[in-house]
């Protein structure tokens, strides 16, 4: 007879599976990955928190948001006007107010201030998305994402245009990037268990029954919209303290797409497959990567083509999803089923209500 | 052989069972009546014969060719009608636009017209406002109008989901009485999910009672014991089931 | 007076463009809830054929030797059988699936599409002369307008006219058009999904491509992204007008492209660079006033 799992396996596993999962990858490619292999794992750890954050308003909610990169944009920006140094800016960004053009703010308050402003402009913007629903949604998201990336590519004297804005000071090294996506991963579970995710997830599957149970749909949706919009900002202060260089194209249409399939690949109802989803289709992206530089295969080289590494990542998501529609992860979620006496055992099971 | 046959048929919605093994039939011009409590599957079985769901176990055969699991617009084409639950009118195009389109399978334009004039006789509350979009249509008149869409087919059979729902008692009988009157002109052959176990009575035919996705009783019409049938819908006989897992 | 009819012309076909694009969205959401983002691919695809696959920067004419009418009628079919290539081999399956997962694997196709491209031609604009004689002015009431504007409009006008034509008039249309209203009850009656679908698809294809021919004679250039600007307009004017009405779609389309010509003139000279911001904020306050679209068809309404 199996024990129905503890208070603590039935609450807590999920967020530290997947923590669990990303600090092996860092770890192992720590102790032996080479210098470019570890960036590439940053890299994934960045879009983690980016999917994460999406994952935040578009699974608990149902509604496709193609914004969110735009939070991504202010956020990165912002993190550049706190932290460059004052030189630079009073050279490029002459724009800028009086404060940012004379100081230098430290990382962690910066990131923390940034992410925080993706969030303000989120609670503005919000109420007036969220009265709409469904396709209509959706595409005054598109709207939003259009409108800053054609603001932040215009105006000059504050984000530098078209043209790129360097001298960011480059801070996200692997560790501070897992710990961004294992803050995140908690963020987002904590949220999804609350009142208010629940509220969401119930307006989602059946409007009209949750508004007749005293659910104020918009206001559970512009929750999740600020705080997903916290933490996409924060994955733009990742971004902008990776490279050090950021330009608004970075933030538009590809960045839209490959953060969204990595969501609906892997599964968009469920933390786990926003997870999952980042990790298996960056881990494919670089298995393709290698296989176009050459394998070794006996005394021959084996290699792709130049060029066909997008095809051929394109063509995996398409079969991806016509095999598994509902996405890798289908609507589940990781779990560990504790067992007193017979050990763990790691399952995947429909949630409970 | 009868007109439809179906055995043992099985529908799942994920997890959800919603036939555990439903089986009966339908001779040629005869009426059977499928009625139950909210629940009992009854549209569902409608759906899974007519190819809008998939059975998971089970046959069904029309005419004797098997149309278990085929597409909607298959099973139409052998000769199978269906007028599903709140009435479906296509709002934006005209009545006889509707009625047009259940004429699309059939060989011979001429004798569809002359049909498509029959019709008009029957229903002439149609034929007033031919060319109106059929949303502004009220309640009872929609429903005549996808009855008689049903038929422009030339169906061997038509199944009915509902017809009763959300109308006036008084706008059921005309709809009922055109039905019959239907019925009785062209010998069809009917098969009707009823709610009101009440009108399938005064109706006369066969009913099947259905219940939690199990045919519960069967019986003529005129032969079938009111306080029978009241046990048998309400469920006073059915064994506690257990919870499932 | 010149210079309003010159605004008159740009902003209609600008317009006919967008609403050709819209036309070409909301004709396949309309049978099949699926918005095709791989459809400005289409677009640049149907075009790019006209040359050889190089990837210098020099463009040789492949198809676009071909006499006028011929290669009209290439890049339309180029559109067309493209599109219908796509229905067969991705979304075929995926019918029954969410709207997520249809728009992600349209997105996938585009993308596969784009790269397909790239590897072909390089990503390098190439500039290409094709059909030169529409890119003279012609006289029309006193103003000089491009002749290809003045065929653009007219050509929109002809093609609305034969799609209104074909719908309200043939059987194929009637199935189309209950099909778009209600799916599931159009097959009950025995209308064939598959053919309906793939008449959705070849239409919109053949647009495509006559918009990607419109870009290609107005700009002189060929480039990997010529699609995407129509393609994002025309997605936001299928919303406007109402998803599921072809006519919004259309009317949306020529409502965006006048509003952007508009914006164009009216604006102080410093704001004109944030003019897309402003045609995409009236497109938020649109959806706002009317979130369903402008001419919503009556069964888009959920019924409680």
């Amino acid at each position: 007879m199996t024990r129905a799992p503890s208070v603590f396996a039935r609450t807590f596993t999920t967020p530290l599976i997947l923590i669990a999962i990303l600090l092996a990858i860092s770890v192992a490619v720590h102790l032996f990955g080479s210098g470019a292999l570890q960036r590439t794992v940053v890299e994934m750890l960045m879009r983690v928190v980016l999917v994460v954050g999406m994952w935040i308003f578009i699974g608990n909610s149902g509604i496709i948001s193609f914004g969110h990169v735009g939070f991504m944009c202010l956020g990165a920006y912002a993190a550049a006007w706190f932290t460059i140094p004052p030189m630079l800016k009073q050279i490029s960004l002459r724009g800028l107010p009086e404060i940012l053009l004379t100081n230098q703010f430290p990382f962690w308050p910066s990131a923390l201030a940034a992410a925080l402003l993706a969030a303000g402009f989120a609670l503005v913007i919000g109420p007036i998305l969220m009265r709409l629903a469904g396709i209509a949604a959706s595409i005054a998201t598109f709207a939003m994402l259009a409108m800053i990336n054609t603001i932040y590519s215009n105006w000059s004297s504050v984000t530098g245009g078209t043209s790129s804005v360097i001298g960011i000071p480059i801070r996200t090294s692997l560790w501070v990037a897992l710990g961004f996506a294992a803050a995140a991963i908690l963020i987002a579970y904590v949220y999804a268990i609350s009142r208010s995710g629940l509220a969401l997830r119930a307006a989602r599957d059946e409007p009209i029954a949750a508004e007749a149970s005293g659910v104020n749909i918009a206001r559970e949706r512009l929750i999740a919209f600020v705080l997903s919009a916290f933490v996409c900002g924060a994955s733009g202060v990742l971004y902008a303290h990776f490279l050090g260089i950021i330009t608004p194209d970075a933030f538009f249409l590809t960045a839209t797409f490959i953060s969204l399939s990595m969501l609906v690949v892997g599964g968009m109802y469920s933390l786990s497959g926003a997870v999952v989803g980042v990790v298996v289709i960056s881990s494919i992206i670089q298995m393709l990567r290698t296989l176009e530089r050459g394998v070794a295969v006996g005394d021959m080289t084996v290699s792709l083509p130049n060029g066909s590494q997008q095809i051929a990542i394109g063509v995996v998501m398409i079969l991806i999803l016509l095999f598994r529609p509902a996405g890798i992860m289908g609507n589940r979620e990781l779990r560990l089923r504790l067992n007193r006496g017979t050990g763990g055992r790691k399952s995947a099971e429909a949630p409970r209500a | 052989m009868s007109l439809l046959s179906v055995e043992n048929l099985v529908v799942r919605y994920g997890q959800l069972t919603a036939l555990r093994g439903v089986s009966l039939s339908v001779e040629e011009g005869e009426t059977l009546f499928v009625t139950g409590p909210n629940g009992a599957g009854k549209s569902t079985l409608l759906k899974a014969i007519a190819g809008v769901v998939a059975p998971a176990e089970g046959t069904i055969r029309l005419g004797g060719a098997e149309i278990t699991g085929n597409t909607p617009e298959t099973t139409a084409r052998l000769g199978f009608s269906m007028v599903p639950e709140g009435r479906q009118v296509f709002a934006e195009l005209t009545i006889e636009e509707n009625l047009w389109l259940g004429a699309g399978m059939r060989g011979n334009r001429a004798e569809a017209l002359r049909d498509l004039e029959h019709l008009y006789e029957v229903f002439p509350m149609l034929q007033e406002r031919r060319h109106a979009p059929a949303g502004l249509l009220s309640g009872g008149q929609q429903q005549m109008l996808v009855i008689a869409r049903a038929l422009m087919t030339a169906p061997r059979l038509v199944a009915i989901d509902e017809p009763s729902l959300g109308l006036a008692p008084l706008i059921i009988d005309q709809v009922y009485q055109l039905l019959l009157r239907l019925r009785s002109e062209r010998g069809l052959t009917l098969l009707i999910v009823e709610q009101s176990s009440t009108r399938a009575l005064m109706t006369g035919g066969r009913m099947a009672l259905l219940r939690s996705g199990r045919i519960v009783l069967e019986g003529a019409c005129d032969a079938l014991d009111g306080e029978a049938l009241e046990r048998a819908y309400f469920g006073y006989d059915a064994p506690q089931e257990a919870a499932p897992r | 007076m010149t210079a309003t009819l010159q605004i008159l012309f740009d902003a209609l076909s600008l317009g006919s463009l967008y609403a050709l694009g819209a036309l070409g969205i909301a004709l396949i959401f309309g049978v099949m809830r699926l918005v095709n983002f791989a459809h400005g691919d289409y677009i640049a695809f149907s075009v790019f054929l006209l040359l050889w696959p190089t990837t210098e920067a020099v463009s040789i004419l492949f198809l676009g030797v071909l006499p006028a009418p011929l290669l009209i009628l290439a890049v339309i079919a180029i559109g067309a059988v493209l599109s219908v290539v796509s229905e067969l081999v991705v979304f075929r399956r995926l019918r029954d699936a969410n709207p997520a997962t249809m728009m992600i694997a349209s997105f996938a196709l585009g993308f596969v599409l784009k790269h397909i491209l790239l590897m072909f031609y390089s990503s390098r604009p190439k500039s290409v002369s094709i059909l030169p004689d529409l890119a003279r002015q012609v006289e029309v009431f006193g103003a000089r307008i491009p002749l290809l504007q003045v065929v653009t409009i007219l050509a929109t006008i002809v093609i609305l006219i034969a799609l209104t034509a074909f719908l309200k008039r043939t059987r194929f249309g009637l199935e189309m058009r209950a099909a778009a209203q209600d799916f599931t009850m159009a097959r009950m009656l025995g209308v064939k999904a598959n053919r309906v679908i793939l008449i959705a698809f070849a239409i919109s294809g053949a647009l495509a491509g006559a918009i990607g021919l419109v870009l290609v004679v107005q700009s002189g250039t060929t480039d990997i992204n010529m699609g995407l600007s129509v393609m994002l307009i025309a997605f936001i004017a299928t919303v406007i007008g109402g998803l599921g009405s072809l006519y919004g779609a259309v009317i949306a389309g020529f409502l965006i492209g006048g509003a952007s010509v508009l914006m164009q003139v009216v604006l102080p000279i410093e704001a004109r660079p944030f003019r897309d911001a402003f045609v995409y904020a009236l497109v938020i306050a649109v959806l706002i006033w009317r979130p369903q679209g402008l001419f919503a068809p009556r069964s888009a309404r959920q019924r409680v």
